[in-house]
């Protein structure tokens, strides 16, 4: 980093030098360079979430629906809908989670890049729904995944899909290279998959991710 | 045989006197449920020898099977064929009595080919075993699914559901 005698006049003592050769140690505060580079990281982020669409039942006519003309998701820059999980940083779960279908859908989460959130979309992925006493239903996707956003409804408007990845960008926008320690775990210590946690990822802001390694 | 629909104007009641005098003392209580609708009762051994000659069947052959369902009705277990010709327009409905212990009938999937995944549906859903059948695995529930959910005594197993 070029630092010229003018700059340099106007920076606090010591901070020269430790901008000159950072040290991990100067990423666990804010500071000028963590804040900026937020700022900068988080914008595009939450500006430009690309969805997987992973329609399972009835409330994924509404993710649809919301895509087009008369709703129209583009508003918010989150209309590249995408049919792989590598192209994609939001999984929509919209629908009704079986238990055939969990396993596959453990592993199209784990395929997606970090930094990757879940909404969890309509009662039945929040929490099984009208098929809560099924035989073959999983009561919530958040049993599979760590879900970030829960949309009530069966099924939720547009409207309110919308307030759900309004909300996710607001989430997304918290997002800081900086502090991972005060990230606050998903879930508690005693959730069952709790031995299993990986570790944060602290260059994205300590997202914890958590997986459960055996179905 | 000719797959024009209703080229053969009979009318059920026709139709059931056919099957009535083809198949004497194998189909029993041939009746007209409906004003298109044929149905019979068949014992269980007869199943396959019955499927081949309905199908092959002269001027109307019963060329299609629709649907194949499984009832529990707790005494026994119960498997429909619902069938169709195609040139007479008219529908059959086969009720196969099965023993609650022993559910097994015979595969009519070389008969007709799409009784394939039905077969598979009633053996996944109530736990009926069609014998000489070509693929016998589960197809809606996963393949580690312990129990038949459909049946009346169905207890659900902890073990079919990891994620809890
Ligand atoms: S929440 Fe309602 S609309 Fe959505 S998938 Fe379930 S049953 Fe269908």
């Amino acid at each position: 980093m070029a630092l010229t005698d003018e700059v340099k006049r106007y920076l606090p003592d010591g901070i020269a030098a430790r901008l000159k050769y950072p040290k991990l140690a100067d990423f666990e505060r804010p500071n000028v360079i963590t804040t900026t580079a937020d700022l900068v990281f988080n914008w595009a982020r939450s500006h430009s979430v690309f969805p997987f669409q992973y329609g399972l039942a009835c409330c994924a006519i509404e993710m649809l629906s919301s895509g087009f003309a008369r709703y129209d998701i583009a508003r918010y820059g989150m209309e590249v809908f995408r049919p792989t999980p590598r192209q994609c940083d939001l999984m929509i779960v919209a629908g009704t989670v079986n238990e055939k279908m969990a396993p596959v859908l453990l592993r199209l989460y784990e395929q997606m890049a970090e930094p990757k959130w879940v909404i969890s979309m309509g009662a039945c992925a929040t929490s099984g729904g009208p098929f809560y006493d099924g035989y073959n239903v999983v009561n919530g996707v958040d049993k599979v995944v760590p879900v970030d956003v829960y949309i009530p409804g069966c099924p939720p408007r547009p409207e309110a899909l919308f307030d759900g990845m309004l909300q996710l960008q607001r989430k997304i926008q918290q997002l800081t290279f900086a502090r991972p320690e005060k990230v606050e775990p998903l879930y508690g210590a005693d959730a069952p998959w709790h031995a299993d946690v990986i570790g944060p990822q602290a260059q994205f802001g300590g997202r914890v991710s958590k997986k459960r390694l055996t179905p | 045989m000719s797959l024009q629909v209703g080229n053969v104007r009979i009318d059920a009641d026709e139709l059931a006197a056919r099957l009535g005098r083809a198949f004497a003392g194998e189909l029993m209580d041939v009746a007209v449920q409906e004003p298109d609708t044929v149905v019979a009762r068949l014992a269980r051994e007869k199943v396959k020898d019955v499927a081949r000659r309905l199908h092959d069947l002269d001027e109307t052959p019963i060329d299609s099977l629709t649907l194949i369902s499984s009832v529990d009705y707790v005494t026994h277990l119960e498997c429909v064929y619902h069938l169709y010709s195609y040139a007479a327009n008219l529908y059959v409905e086969l009720h196969v009595e099965l023993p609650r212990g022993r559910p097994v009938v015979a595969t009519v999937s070389d008969v007709w080919p799409s009784a394939d995944w039905h077969e598979r549906e009633a053996w996944d859903m109530m736990g009926i075993v069609f014998e000489g059948h070509p693929d016998p695995r589960r197809i809606l529930l996963k393949d580690d699914w312990i129990g038949h959910p459909l049946r009346k005594d169905y207890v659900d197993d902890v073990r079919n559901h990891p994620y809890v």
